[in-house]
């Protein structure tokens, strides 16, 4: 593997909390992970073994002992190259129609080119099929759609990394399905590498390049590249086995 | 949708003819009152009649008191509120921003506000007037007094109950320090900024009246002066006209300002029902 190719390379990470008898909890001991370029990470794992708390020390929204560097430099804040999207649909900011929560972030990064502003937003709704929405407010749209722009408003950033932690476990099983799809097709045109949090083993096989099951204490438990060939469906070959040992490994 | 909006307009018919019929009834029962002279030789200036007290309110209008215009009074109070209300409302924004930055200063500024939100205006008066002197000065620190306080501690709870998501959002997008305050904490509050404006409008008004009562100040005569021009004339019906003219204004502002601003912020937004 070329140095180069390595985007996120998490050497060494530790992070504890004080539960509520002064007790130090070891979330994640040692943990060591090296991510690719354009790589699709999904992270399986059951609750309280650490996936969440990963995803946030990566963000830069928890502080932890280790090294988590991408493209080599060490971070410890939060910042514009590792977009967060998160599982809530209350991520979008109330007070700004859909096409102000797009183009904030850009704004805050200097951007002033109204046109080109208005053009990149109408790129990436379009991305997300949910064109013609700019002027609306979040809480006119549905769960599935603040999701969508969420990710619309994160991919028109071009981040080096997006974090998703579990951006689909609270909608419906068809609206899911067909977000799984979208963010399939976009991972594969964007210039962007994904690590992507679930408990569902399909929601994993269908969109992970590479599927890794982490257990509690952050330990690494299964770790492989998915070979099946997109778009992958309960029928495509190889699912069965796959989904087995994901399961089994999730089960232990 | 059809029969939902047609119940909506039934309930809002119920409620205009319910407060209607209520109106009326009070305003029988007072002229009832005040022609059965019910207090004998004071009825007149406890209970003047309703012409009385409609001729009071035009003669207000059109002759004023001692060559000075009605309309004059009432200038003079509102551009002192509003003057007032504005200090204090930039007042709350920066000292409340300023908490959020320096968790030192938080901890002293809620104290502040616990502290002054217990004393009433008009108490601080004579002091104010040593200060400041016989002056309109002393009305806008009232007013400024009257907002502050309540506008921070609203404004105080509002950014301890802002959702963590948003925060994070933000952090993530690279905001920090003051831009975080004013990008995403202040919106984010404006609700609660609503209701701390609405209740700092209020008691701004009150206090206004109060310390106008207490003292006149013949160079810049209020509304609340005039009350008490009227009442040592024994001009009660004057009076109550006058006290009509404050509710009016109250409700002009509640409904020509305050929910103006509510439907163009937090009912646009959905942050309310």
């Amino acid at each position: 593997m070329m140095k180069q190719d390595i985007v996120l390379d998490i050497k060494n990470l530790h992070k504890s909390f004080e539960d509520a008898n002064d007790q130090m909890e070891h979330i994640l001991t040692d943990f060591n992970l090296q991510v690719k370029k354009n790589e699709f990470l999904c992270i399986l794992g059951p609750s309280g073994c650490g996936k969440t708390t990963l995803l946030r020390c990566i963000a830069g929204f928890e502080k932890y002992s280790g090294e988590i560097q991408v493209n080599g430099e060490a971070k410890t804040a939060p910042g514009i190259d590792r977009i967060m999207v998160f599982q809530d649909f209350n991520q979008l900011f109330p007070w700004k129609t859909v096409e102000k929560n797009i183009q904030y972030p850009l704004k805050q990064q200097g951007m002033k080119d109204k046109a080109e502003l208005d053009r990149i937003t109408a790129e990436y709704l379009e991305k997300v099929n949910l064109a013609g929405i700019q002027k609306k407010y979040p809480h006119q749209l549905s769960g599935g759609m603040k999701q969508r722009v969420a990710i619309a408003k994160a991919l028109a950033l071009k981040p080096q990394i997006i974090l998703m932690d579990e951006p689909f476990a609270a909608l419906d099983a068809m609206t899911r399905n067909k977000l799984l799809a979208e963010v399939q097709t976009i991972s594969k045109t964007e210039d962007c590498t994904f690590i992507f949090i679930t408990h569902n083993i399909q929601e994993a096989i269908v969109l992970g390049s590479r599927i890794m099951v982490l257990a509690p204490g952050g330990r690494i438990k299964l770790d492989e590249e998915n070979t099946i060939e997109h778009p992958v469906t309960p029928a495509s070959e190889g699912y069965g086995k796959l989904w087995k040992r994901l399961h089994d490994a999730l089960d232990e | 949708m059809g029969t939902s909006r047609i119940k909506k307009s039934k309930e809002k018919i119920h409620k205009l003819v319910v407060q209607l019929v209520f109106l009326l009834c009070v305003l029988v029962i007072w002229e009832v009152v005040a022609k059965a002279h019910v207090f004998g030789s004071r009825s007149e200036l406890v209970f003047p009649t309703l012409e009385a007290i409609g001729k009071a309110f035009i003669d207000n209008f059109t002759n004023g008191y001692a060559g000075v215009s009605f309309w004059m009074y009432i200038v003079n109070s509102m551009e002192l509120l509003l003057l007032g209300l504005a200090i204090g409302i930039l007042l709350s924004f920066v000292l409340t921003g300023l908490a959020m930055l320096s968790k030192t200063f938080y901890y002293i500024y809620n104290l502040i506000v616990s502290v002054f939100d217990l004393l009433p205006g008009v108490a601080l008066l004579p002091v104010v007037i040593i200060i400041f002197g016989i002056n309109p000065a002393v009305i806008v620190f009232l007013v400024v007094h009257a907002v502050v306080w309540p506008m921070s501690r609203n404004i105080l709870d509002g950014f301890q109950a802002v959702p963590r998501i948003y925060v994070e959002a933000g952090k993530n997008i690279g905001m920090r320090g003051i831009r975080l305050v004013t990008g995403i904490y202040i919106p984010a509050t404006t609700s609660y900024i609503v209701s701390g404006i609405k209740v700092s409008w209020a008691r701004a008004w009150r206090g206004l009246i109060s310390a106008e009562m207490i003292f006149g100040i013949a160079s810049c005569p209020g509304i609340g002066l005039y009350i008490n021009q009227m009442r040592t004339n024994l001009k009660n019906a004057e009076m109550y006209a006058t006290l009509i003219v404050i509710i009016l204004i109250g409700v002009i502002v509640q409904y020509g300002v305050l929910e103006p601003i509510e439907k163009n912020t937090i009912k646009r937004w959905g942050m309310t029902k």
